[in-house]
């Protein structure tokens, strides 16, 4: 979420008038529009990678019941399937460890 | 899925090859059929693989070998005609157990290809970890 500089928040009686919102910081939408519609943060990237990784995990279950109802064609389908759902877990869980370990070590910091 | 390129690229090579080893299984499966001289022979089955760019191969489609077959002289046979003729299919069973084992070879390279690139990608996910 960007912050805006100080000297863009307007100020009472200095200058032209000011606009009632926010000035824009760089081609960044201002903070107080985003809100909770298109909030493009780190949370927003976890849950659209949670999601793909559900979907090769809905590909891979789709599979594992074909192979236990015997309409599995090819063995390798689902093996792979099931290969790429764990990776895909497994890159997930990394990456959410990773900024986790960073988020706490920015709470330790000394100010 | 390109996050995994390696992978679904074997993939593809697994599928071909698993169309090569059933074609083949069939092929063997009717080197003695045998058939009247009215009728065509039996047709091999021959896997055409085609390269996709950059995402391995796929199944072009299927060729058939001869519909001639080859006569051969059993006059005991039920088939046979007034000649004592009969048609074989025309292929023999050296090159056709050649394609088998070219078949399971490259599939068996597929997987090892699909192994490695797991490990790969595992080994990827260990980077900086303590």
């Amino acid at each position: 979420m960007a912050i805006p500089p100080i000297s863009a928040r307007p100020m009472g009686g200095t200058g032209p008038i000011a606009r009632p919102t926010m000035a824009p910081t760089g081609g960044q939408p201002a903070a107080g529009q985003t809100g909770a519609t298109d909030e493009a943060g780190f949370g927003k990237a976890i849950a659209d990678a949670l999601g793909s990784v559900q979907e090769t995990h809905q590909v891979a279950d789709g599979l594992a019941q074909q192979a236990a109802t015997g309409q599995l064609e090819n063995v390798h389908d689902y093996m792979i399937a099931a290969t790429q759902a764990q990776l895909a877990t497994e890159l997930t869980v990394a990456v959410r460890n990773k900024a986790l370990e960073s988020f706490n070590e920015i709470m330790r910091m000394q100010v | 899925m390109s996050m995994f390129g390696a992978i679904s690229t074997a993939h593809s090579g697994l599928q071909v090859h698993r169309t090569w080893l059933d074609a083949t299984s069939d092929n063997i499966a009717n080197l003695n059929t045998v058939r009247s001289t009215d009728e065509p022979a039996f047709q091999a089955r021959y896997v055409m693989a085609q390269a996709v760019e950059g995402a391995g191969a796929r199944v072009a489609g299927v060729e058939y070998g001869s519909a001639e077959g080859r006569l051969a002289h059993q006059p005991d046979h039920p088939l046979a005609d007034a000649d004592g003729m009969v048609r074989l299919p025309d292929m023999d069973m050296g090159s056709q157990m050649t394609s088998l084992m070219l078949a399971q070879r490259g599939y068996q390279a597929n997987l090892s290809v699909v192994e490695t690139a797991r490990d790969a990608y595992r080994a990827a996910l260990q980077l900086g970890r303590s």
